[in-house]
């Protein structure tokens, strides 16, 4: 059995691709996860977020202090589209602002 | 199916640590019957009757089991009831619960699609292999196609949407550990008539308290339950399997939005106090996400509040109270352990096909190895910020913490005015010092109501 | 794959003094512009990236690629940029993961319907086989879904959809390999026109700590590119120029990753709804929301954004109900009046170029349109884009307006 160090367990990446990732110049968190795709699969990040900004840290030479987190895009859980479709009662409808200028939408 | 390893025994009764497990339903597990006790994870019981593998990774097909028992971690995803990728860490068992593993052929028990794992042996680099010729690269999309994603499309659709709730409230605290629950009862004490949502994502309140075993004064489960019933008794509303998804800042001039057992919440506050904790980490080590490889707080919540022995001869990697405190409990539990700091004897590589057999150890340029039929990490947990994040609060990288710490002033204020975080999510610091931090900030909170 | 050491297309140093051409936005426009200059001979080529390869609307779209427009320039470009996208792996050695499972546009009004007609009608007069549906040959090509809204639908089994960041590694890779400079964090404070070219201020954040130390120089350039997409108004600012064109949020949202069953991209044209299968197996979906207009770049998201998607994707497909959102984010359209670009030099500025005002389909258009507008810049032919699209045709009031644009 091939022995891997599994950094992002949801998708399957590896500490090999994350090192890679940095070999070709994406030292940015941001970079290295849209590179390696680490941190986009069903934890959006929860388990591989610290060790991956801590590899960088030491990669780059910056200190720990000046790494940040990638972008906590919502929702940190997932959720069902049904319980976002159902979700109007309770006291009024979602506000929205109005039309975009310029363009026509597409109805 | 289950490879012949030790298999998971009731822990002993010992009242003062452990409850005993007693099974009183079944759930249909690929048209087998599995004994389970009604309200527990999916996965516990699947693990007390040895099912070992749950589900296959999604490149390589390795072979997984759940690692964090608390819904953060996407290892445990299976169908249940109908619905793909639910974290069976969280399903609860109830009779005839339908519960199937997914993304494998033929089967999750023996997955000849694992022949990724060795052919891509350290990792790979799909952006660029198999480019030309074209028809090898259009050949080569077609099978990543085919063999992409996890589960299958539901089956049906539900015969209703669930209605959503719009709440405004003094307080809204997200997180019912130890730190959100003395911070809840703080404020209701010092202002009873300030209304207190607290929202848990668990299917009960007590966080990172549930999995601290032990006897005497050190006992987790009755120091969540003591907690509990003070927060019940000084009138806050509590809502369990309510999980915190988002702080939308534009909506409807910012609301906290929660998914309560389906359901969608809209909450508005006064104040938002985040007592979120801290999610499981693994340590970076050859084979790190071999079944059998599991957190420790895992661990800890299998023995003291699900009545399961994870191991006979487990490895406990890594320092601190809870290594000790665990390592303790499973040996009066009569665990042959063997505990390794984690930093001077430091985990090299797992072994063991479908469950861990062996994990290597490096101490002093010396390689040893330790047989065991399980390994519990111990890796502090990293502080859960994605919200406070979300909400305007600063964080700082602070290893020793665990991670990203929420930066707060003395009391508990973030950068972000009316956002308030406490406990492990400021900096892993153990459930006392949650507490205690949890009520100071809540007093603070309540004096600025 | 074998993983090993080797160098990537980001330029480490300091930014060259003097260069040829100066692209302003490293994303696709700006990277696929650089490698076609480079392919054709250019010497001296810097592109300016302000934050990461992919932080901009590049690396936050929907990977739609379709050949269904409502004019025929559009029609016609989108051919070739199918084909560009077809040997991009090939060429350029690196996968975009193009999958042509075809684009399945749902009318459910009479209005809807007859302009359907006339799209398709010119499609086929340029070469383009859409196909017009019944609402029961839809579910043919989707049987998930709901028609009961439905009136009419085309079809086009050529569309497709690909994977947007790799398009950009693409071409960086390709472009550096050629001489061409990228630079990252690195924005563009002033412009000054000298008479023979321009002196541009630059800042470069870079050494330990990105955004600590930050590096200001000038570039004397002879020619200036602003490709900088939904920025490009502010680039425009500092050489003094307003452009009619403005950024406007589009909300997206990826779900959990589910094995394959949806081959085409479906899109429902009274409420801008999209929804595919990436490769990877999320469903990729956006819809139009209103949204205040505030001039600036926007990229929070909004839980409005969920619940209108929700609502109406669940309508089309009910079995997504129990489908789950992983995440949603925000990226920029550039918006111009008439949902069509800007290109070429504006009056009275010479050696200042436009590629700009691609509202949400610049990506798709890129690998065709960089190719022409490389060519034009080494002396090659001048493409009718350059008159059709070109700054004034606003001030003219001749316009003609795209109407095929979704979200």
């Amino acid at each position: 059995m091939p022995v891997k160090v599994i950094l992002c367990r949801c998708e399957d990446v590896t500490l090999a691709d994350l090192e890679h990732a940095v070999s070709l110049g994406y030292t940015h968190i941001e970079e290295a996860k849209r590179y390696t795709g680490l941190g986009t699969g069903p934890c959006q990040g929860k388990e591989c977020l610290v060790p991956t900004c801590l590899y960088l840290a030491k990669a780059t030479g910056e200190r720990p202090e000046e790494i940040r987190p990638f972008t906590a895009r919502p929702p940190i859980a997932p959720v069902a589209l049904g319980t976002l479709a159902g979700a109007t009662g309770g006291g009024g409808e979602d506000q929205g602002g109005q039309a975009p200028r310029g363009k026509e939408s597409a109805s | 199916m289950s490879p012949p390893s030790a298999p998971a025994s009731p822990a002993p009764s010992d009242p003062s640590s452990s409850p005993t497990r007693t099974p009183d339903c079944a759930i249909d597990f690929e048209g087998q019957s599995v004994p389970a006790v009604a309200g527990e994870p999916v996965a516990v019981a699947l693990f007390a009757s040895e099912v070992r593998v749950l589900s296959r990774s999604i490149k390589y097909h390795r072979p997984r089991t759940f690692f964090c028992l608390s819904g953060h971690c996407g290892a445990c995803l299976m169908r249940i009831d109908g619905q793909p990728n639910v974290k069976a860490c969280r399903a609860l068992c109830r009779p005839s619960l339908q519960v199937e593993r997914q993304n494998a052929f033929p089967s999750v028990g023996f997955d000849v699609l694992e022949a990724a794992d060795f052919f891509f042996p350290r990792g790979m680099d799909h952006h660029t292999m198999f480019t030309s010729p074209r028809p090898l690269n259009v050949l080569m999309q077609k099978v990543v196609r085919e063999l992409g994603g996890l589960g299958k499309l539901p089956d049906q659709a539900p015969p209703t949407l669930p209605a959503g709730e719009r709440l405004r409230v003094d307080v809204v605290i997200v997180g019912g550990g130890p730190a959100g629950l003395a911070a809840a009862t703080a404020i209701r004490r010092a202002r009873p008539t300030a209304s207190v949502l607290l929202v848990d994502e668990a299917d009960r309140v007590g966080g990172s308290l549930l999995s601290w075993p032990g006897a005497g004064p050190g006992d987790g489960l009755r120091s969540a339950q003591r907690l509990e019933n003070e927060a019940r008794q000084a009138g806050v509303e509590l809502r369990t399997s309510a999980t915190a998804l988002a702080w939308y800042p534009e909506d409807e001039g910012g609301l906290l939005a929660i998914d309560d057992h389906g359901h969608l919440v809209r909450v508005r506050a006064q104040r938002y106090i985040y007592a979120t904790g801290g999610y499981e980490t693994n340590l970076l080590f050859g084979n790190n996400d071999r079944p059998g490889i599991l957190a420790a707080r895992a661990v800890g919540l299998l023995l003291s509040r699900y009545g399961v022995m994870a191991g006979r001869r487990p490895v406990i990697v890594g320092q601190g109270a809870y290594a000790e405190a665990l390592a303790q409990a499973l040996g009066r539990a009569g665990a042959e352990v063997t505990h390794v700091d984690g930093e001077r004897v430091r985990a090299v590589a797992a072994h063991g096909n479908t469950w861990v057999r062996r994990l290597d150890v490096e101490e002093g340029g010396q390689t040893r190895r330790l047989r065991c039929d399980l390994v519990a990490v111990a890796a502090t947990p990293a502080p859960a910020t994605d919200l406070p994040r979300q909400h305007g609060a600063q964080v700082l990288l602070t290893p020793a913490g665990g991670g990203f710490a929420c930066q707060v002033r003395e009391d508990g204020q973030t950068e972000s005015p009316g956002v308030y975080a406490c406990g492990d999510v400021c900096g892993y610091r153990g459930p006392a010092a949650a507490q205690e931090d949890g009520e100071r900030v809540g007093r603070a909170v309540a004096a600025s109501l | 794959m074998s993983i090993g050491e080797e160098r990537g297309p980001i330029a480490q140093g300091p930014v060259r003094a003097e260069t040829d051409v100066l692209i302003v936005g490293g994303g696709i426009m700006g990277l696929a512009l650089a490698y076609h200059l480079a392919l054709r001979g250019t010497r001296d080529v810097v592109v300016l990236e302000r934050s990461y390869l992919a932080s901009g609307a590049s690396g936050r779209n929907g990977g739609g690629i379709r050949m269904q427009w409502s004019t025929a320039t559009n029609i016609q470009l989108m051919q070739e940029s199918m084909e560009l996208c077809k040997k991009f792996a090939g060429e350029l050695g690196v996968n975009v993961w193009l999958r042509q499972g075809g684009y399945l546009f749902l009318a459910t009004s009479d209005k809807e319907r007859q302009r359907m007609e006339r799209n398709v009608a010119l499609q086929n007069e340029n070469g383009v086989e859409t196909r017009l549906l019944t609402p029961g040959e839809a579910r043919g090509v989707v049987p998930e879904l709901d028609v009961t809204d439905v009136t009419c639908a085309c079809y086009n089994s050529r569309d497709g959809i690909l994977f947007p960041w790799p398009f950009l590694w693409g071409y960086a890779n390709q472009a550096a390999a050629r001489g061409v400079e990228i630079h990252t964090f690195t924005g563009v404070e002033a412009i000054e026109p000298t008479g023979d070219g321009f002196l541009v201020r630059v800042a470069k954040s870079a050494g330990k700590g990105k955004g600590r130390e930050t590096v200001k120089s000038t570039v004397k350039a002879r020619r200036v590119i602003n490709a900088a997409g939904a920025w490009s108004p502010e680039v425009a600012r500092l050489v003094g120029i307003e452009l009619p064109n403005h950024p406007h949020r589009h909300e997206i949202l990826s779900t959990e990753p589910l094995k394959p069953f949806l081959t085409p991209m479906v899109s429902v044209l009274r409420s801008g709804l999209y929804f595919s299968q990436s490769m990877r197996g999320e469903i990729v979906t956006g819809i139009t929301v209103p949204d205040k207009d505030t001039g600036r770049v926007e990229m929070g998201s909004r839980l409005v954004f969920l619940s209108t998607l929700a609502r109406e994707i669940v309508r089309f497909v009910p079995r997504f109900a129990g489908v789950k959102v992983l995440r949603q984010w925000a990226g920029p359209y550039d918006v111009s009046p008439d949902g069509n670009p800007i290109v070429g030099e504006p009056p009275g500025l010479p050696g200042f170029y436009l590629c700009c005002g691609f509202v949400g389909h610049g990506f798709m258009m890129a690998p065709v349109v960089a190719k022409i507008y490389g060519e034009y810049l080494t002396g090659g032919p001048r493409h009718e884009i350059f008159d059709r699209w070109r700054l004034s045709r606003f001030a003219e009031g001749n316009l003609e307006a795209e109407e095929m644009i979704i979200g």
